[in-house]
C-alpha cells in the first residue's frame, strides 16, 4: 500500500524531489525552461518543505511518552532506555557488500541475541539507508524551508543571468545532497554527501567563473575542505577498525555505531586514545566544512558566489553540516568525555577540545569582523563566529550544551539567511557594490530591506525576545553551568563567549548603521534607478524576519526544542546519563549576555552614528591591533607562507625532476638508436658499386675464413 | 692430358672470366658495360660448372648451365629494358647518376666529373647544302643524347 504520509515514504520523497528537479532543470533548462528554470527547484523545495513538516509531526507523534514529558532520565530501568527515542530506518538497497573484510574488533557487538557470538571475520555492508528521527527531521525542515525561500528570492535576484538554469540545477542538486546528508544512516554515505555538498558549494562559489576571484575562491574552498575531509576519511577508517561497522543503525547482525543495541548496552563506546583520535579526526572534518579555526579561511572568500548561495549554503545549511555531524556523534564524544585520554598528567577529552576550538573561532572571527568593510564578508565572519558558538555548545559535553548548540543552529539558519538576503537586496539596489564605505543612509530607499535587516541584526546580536537571544543564551548558560560546577577551562570559555557576544552586537550594528543610517549616499554603479527589490525578493525577507522573531520565543516558551531533540536515540543516550537539567532558563546569564549585547550596540551607535570622528581617533590609537584585525590576523599570508609556497616549491622541484631527469632519460633512450644509426649511415651511399664491393669483400672474408678453418 | 689437368684449364679460364667480369663490374660506370661484365661473371661460373660436370660425369651441372643461360636471357631482357628506361630519364648511361637510394644527409658520391665532350662538329667541317627549311626539333620531345 502506498501511503504518502508514512514516515518511510516521506523520508525517501524529501530528497527525491529536489533530485528530480535537478535532473529536470539540467535536461530542459537550456532549451525549454529558460526564464522559468526556477519552477522545478521552487516546487520541489516547497513540496519537500511541506513533507518535512509532516515528517516532523509524524516523528513527534511517534515519540514515546517518556521523551514527550521531558523526563527521559527517570522512568524504566536504566540499560534499556535507548528506546526512549524514536527512529525509523529505510533501507533502499545494498550498495556494497564484501565478505570477511575485517577480523572482528573488540568493540563490535552482535545486534541480536539470536546471532550469538560474532564470527571470526566481519563483512562490510554498505546499505543505502535513510533514517528519520528528531534530529534529522529538524534539519530537514530547516534545510527545505530556507532553501525554498532562497530559491524564490533567487528567482528575482538572478533574473536575467546567463546561467539562470545552471544556477537552479546546482541549487536543486545542493538541496538533494543536503537533505541526503542529514538523513543517511551510514558514515560512508554521510561522507559521500558531505563531498556532494562540498562539490555543489564549489560549483556555486565559482558560479561566475569568468571572474578570476570567484574561480580562485571556489578552488580555495574546495582545497581547504580537502584537508578537513582527509581527517574525516581517516576518522571513518578508525571507526571501521574500532567498531567493525560504519552503520548508524543495527544491520547485518552487527550493532551500528549509533544503533539501539549499542546505545542500550552500557560502556561499549571506546574512550581513551582511540576514542579521542576518532573524535578529533571527525572534528577536523567538521572544522573544514563548518569553517572553524584553523580551516576557517575559505568561508569569507566564498562570498564571491551569488548572494542567495551565500545565504543558503554558506550561512544556513551546508556550513552547519559539521555541527550536525558532531551532534549526531554525541555518544562518541561523550565516550571520550567519560574516559579521557591521560598523558603526562594531562587528561584530554574531545568535548573540551571542541569547545576550545569553537570558542576561539568565535572570538577570532568576531575580531576580524570588527574592521571588515565588505558587508557580505562581515556576515561571513559572523557566520564563522556563530558556528563557533555552536561548537562551543556541543563541546560543553552536557545534554544542555548539545541541545543548545542545535537550537542555535536552527535559529541561526533563519536570521543569518535573512541577513544575507538583506545584504543581497542592498547589493541588488546598489548595482553590485557591497563595500559599506561606499553607500549609506539607505533606510528610506530600501524600507523593507532595512526593517528586516534590523530584525536580523537584533536576532544576531541576541536581543530579547528574538531568536538569537534564546539560543545564544542557552549556549552561554550551558557553558556557565559547566564552568560553575568545575571552574577552570569552562569559566574562561564563558567569559570569552560573553566578550564575543558583545563584539557580535558591535560589528552587526556597525554594518547596519553604516549601511542604513547617515547621509544618503549611492555609488555611481547603482545608476538612477536604485530601488527596493522586487516582491519575489522582499517576501522571503519578510517571512524569514517573521521566523527570526518567533522561532526562538516559541520553542523556548513551549520547552519544545530540547525535549523534541532528545527523542533522537543517540542524544537521549546523553540524557540517560543524566548530565544536568536541560533547557533551563538562567536569568542571571541572560541578563549578563543581554547587557553585553546592548553595550556592543551602544558603542556601535556612539561610534558610527553621526560624524565618526571618534572612529578615526580610535583607529589611530589602536594602530597595530587595528591592522591585525583588518589583515584578518594574516592567516591567509601565514598559510601562503607555510603551506602554499613550500608545496609550490616542491611541485616546481618535481616538475624540474620530471622535465630534465626522467624526460631526459626517456629521450636519451629514444635518441640512442639514432646516434648509432648515424654512425653507419655513411655506408648507404646508394651507389651500386659500393654494394657490389661490399659483397665482394664479404665473399673474400668468407673464403679466407673457410680456408683458415680447413687449412 | 689427364682429366684433372683438363679441369684445371677450364677452371682457370672460368676464374679469369669471373675475375675480369668482377673487375669490370666494379670499375666501369657505364650501365651497359656493367651489365656485360655481370654476364661475363655468369659465363665464368657456367664454364666452371660445365667443367665440373664433365669431370664428375654428372649431367646435373650441364643441365644447370642450360638453366642459367635461360635465366640470363630473361635477365638480359629486363636489365636492358631498365637501362633503356633509365637512359630515357637521365639521358646518360652513367650509373653514378642514380644515387637516390642513399640515406638522407649523405652527400652524393662524386668520383670524377666526366670530361665534357668537345663539340662533335667543329666549325670548319664541310656542310651540306641546305635543302629547304631546317627542321626545328621540339626541345621537350627529343631527349638529350649528348653523352652516350
Amino acid at each position: 500500500m502506498f501511503d504518502p504520509l508514512k514516515i518511510e515514504t516521506l523520508t525517501v520523497l524529501i530528497p527525491a524531489l529536489p533530485l528530480l528537479a535537478a535532473v529536470l532543470t539540467a535536461a530542459l533548462g537550456p532549451a525549454v525552461l529558460k526564464k522559468h528554470s526556477h519552477w522545478p527547484a521552487a516546487l520541489a523545495g516547497g513540496i519537500s518543505c511541506v513533507l518535512s513538516v509532516l515528517l516532523l509531526f509524524s516523528v513527534r507523534a511517534n515519540l514515546p511518552e517518556a521523551a514527550h514529558a521531558g523526563d527521559a532520565a527517570a522512568g524504566e530501568a536504566a540499560g534499556h532506555q535507548a528506546s526512549a527515542g524514536f527512529e525509523t530506518v529505510v533501507v533502499l538497497w545494498n550498495w556494497a557488500a564484501v565478505k570477511d573484510a575485517l577480523p572482528t574488533p573488540a568493540a563490535a557487538l552482535p545486534s541480536t541475541d539470536a546471532v550469538g557470538p560474532l564470527d571470526q571475520m566481519l563483512d562490510v555492508q554498505v546499505e543505502v539507508a535513510l533514517r528519520s528521527d528528531t534530529l534529522t527531521s529538524i534539519m530537514l525542515a530547516m534545510v527545505t524551508f530556507v532553501s525554498t525561500l532562497v530559491i524564490i528570492y533567487a528567482a528575482g535576484y538572478m533574473h536575467g543571468d546567463r546561467g539562470y538554469w545552471r544556477f537552479f540545477t546546482y541549487v536543486s542538486l545542493f538541496v538533494f545532497s543536503m537533505t541526503m546528508l542529514v538523513s543517511v544512516s551510514n558514515f560512508l554515505l554521510l561522507y559521500v554527501f558531505w563531498e556532494a555538498v562540498g562539490m555543489c558549494s564549489y560549483l556555486l562559489i565559482g558560479f561566475w567563473y569568468e571572474k578570476p576571484e570567484a574561480a580562485a575562491a571556489g578552488k580555495k574552498a574546495f582545497l581547504v575542505n580537502r584537508v578537513g575531509d582527509f581527517g574525516f576519511a581517516l576518522g571513518l577508517f578508525l571507526l571501521w577498525t574500532t567498531y567493525g561497522t560504519l552503520n548508524f543503525h543495527d544491520a547485518g547482525g552487527v550493532a551500528g555505531i549509533l544503533g539501539e543495541t549499542r546505545l542500550s548496552a552500557a560502556a561499549v563506546y571506546v574512550g581513551g586514545g582511540t576514542g579521542l583520535a576518532i573524535c578529533l579526526l571527525l572534528l577536523l572534518g567538521a572544522c573544514g566544512k563548518s569553517a572553524q579555526f584553523p580551516l576557517h579561511v575559505w568561508l569569507p572568500d566564498a562570498m564571491e558566489g551569488p548572494t542567495p548561495v551565500s545565504a543558503l549554503i554558506h550561512a544556513a545549511t551546508m556550513v552547519t553540516a559539521g555541527v550536525y555531524m558532531v551532534a549526531r556523534c554525541t555518544p562518541l564524544f561523550f565516550a571520550s568525555y567519560a574516559e579521557p585520554y591521560v598523558a603526562g598528567g594531562w587528561s584530554i577529552d574531545a568535548p573540551s577540545i571542541v569547545a576550545v576550538v569553537g570558542c576561539f573561532t568565535a572570538l577570532l572571527a568576531a575580531l576580524i569582523a570588527l574592521t571588515e568593510t565588505d558587508l557580505k564578508r562581515i556576515l561571513a565572519y559572523s557566520t564563522i563566529s556563530q558556528l563557533g558558538y555552536m561548537f562551543l555548545g556541543l563541546g560543553v559535553g552536557t545534554l544542555a550544551g548539545v541541545t543548545a548548540g542545535m537550537f542555535h543552529l536552527f535559529t541561526h539558519a533563519f536570521f543569518k539567511a535573512l541577513l544575507f538576503l538583506g545584504a543581497g537586496s542592498v547589493m541588488h539596489a546598489m548595482g553590485g557594490v557591497i563595500d559599506i564605505r561606499r553607500f549609506s543612509g539607505l533606510r528610506r530607499l530600501l524600507p523593507i530591506t532595512f526593517w528586516t535587516f534590523l530584525i536580523g541584526s537584533l536576532a544576531l546580536a541576541g536581543i530579547f525576545p528574538l531568536a538569537g537571544f534564546w539560543s545564544k543564551d542557552a549556549i552561554v548558560a550551558a557553558v556557565a553551568d559547566r564552568g560553575h560546577h568545575e571552574g577552570g577551562l569552562y569559566q574562561w570559555l564563558y567569559i570569552i563567549a560573553l566578550i564575543t557576544a558583545c563584539l557580535t552586537a558591535f560589528y552587526t550594528f556597525r554594518a547596519l548603521f553604516l549601511t542604513f543610517f547617515g547621509r544618503e549616499t549611492i555609488p555611481p554603479e547603482a545608476g538612477e534607478h536604485a530601488h527596493e527589490s522586487p516582491p519575489s525578493m522582499t517576501w522571503p525577507l519578510g517571512i524569514l524576519a517573521g521566523c527570526a522573531v518567533v522561532v526562538g520565543f516559541y520553542f523556548e516558551w513551549t520547552h519544545g526544542f530540547a525535549e523534541f531533540l532528545i527523542g533522537t536515540p543517540s542524544i537521549s543516550y546523553l540524557a540517560e546519563r543524566a548530565t544536568g537539567p536541560i533547557g533551563e532558563f538562567h536569568m542571571d546569564v541572560a541578563a549578563i549576555s543581554t547587557v553585553s549585547a546592548v553595550l556592543g550596540i551602544a558603542v556601535a551607535a556612539f561610534l558610527y552614528l553621526g560624524e565618526q570622528n571618534e572612529v578615526r581617533v580610535l583607529t589611530r590609537l589602536m594602530g597595530p591591533l587595528y591592522r591585525m584585525s583588518h589583515g584578518k590576523f594574516f592567516f591567509d599570508q601565514l598559510y601562503q607562507g607555510l603551506v602554499v609556497w613550500p608545496l609550490a616549491g616542491l611541485a616546481k622541484f618535481s616538475f624540474w625532476i620530471d622535465r630534465w631527469l626522467i624526460d631526459g632519460l626517456v629521450n636519451f633512450c629514444g635518441r640512442l638508436p639514432v646516434w648509432l644509426g648515424s654512425a653507419l649511415r655513411n655506408l648507404q651511399t646508394g651507389l651500386i658499386q659500393f654494394y657490389a664491393l661490399a659483397m665482394v669483400l664479404g665473399l673474400l672474408v668468407l673464403l679466407v675464413t673457410l680456408i683458415w678453418q680447413n687449412g | 692430358m689427364s682429366e684433372s689437368a683438363l679441369l684445371e684449364n677450364y677452371l682457370i679460364v672460368g676464374g679469369l672470366l669471373f675475375g675480369i667480369g668482377l673487375v669490370g663490374f666494379l670499375a666501369r660506370r657505364n650501365m651497359i658495360i656493367m651489365f656485360l661484365a655481370a654476364e661475363m661473371m655468369l659465363q665464368g661460373i657456367s664454364l666452371s660448372l660445365v667443367a665440373w660436370s664433365r669431370f664428375h660425369g654428372d649431367w646435373g651441372g650441364q643441365m644447370l648451365v642450360v638453366f642459367v643461360i635461360a635465366v640470363a636471357a630473361c635477365e638480359a631482357a629486363i636489365a636492358l629494358a631498365l637501362v633503356l628506361r633509365l637512359f630515357g630519364v637521365a639521358g646518360k648511361l652513367d650509373v653514378t647518376v642514380w644515387q637516390n637510394a642513399r640515406e638522407d644527409g649523405v652527400p652524393a658520391f662524386v668520383d670524377r666529373e666526366l670530361p665534357e665532350e668537345a663539340d662533335a662538329a667543329p666549325a670548319d667541317w664541310p656542310k651540306l647544302t641546305p635543302a629547304g627549311r631546317e627542321p626545328a626539333p621540339k626541345e621537350d620531345e627529343v631527349p638529350e643524347r649528348s653523352h652516350v
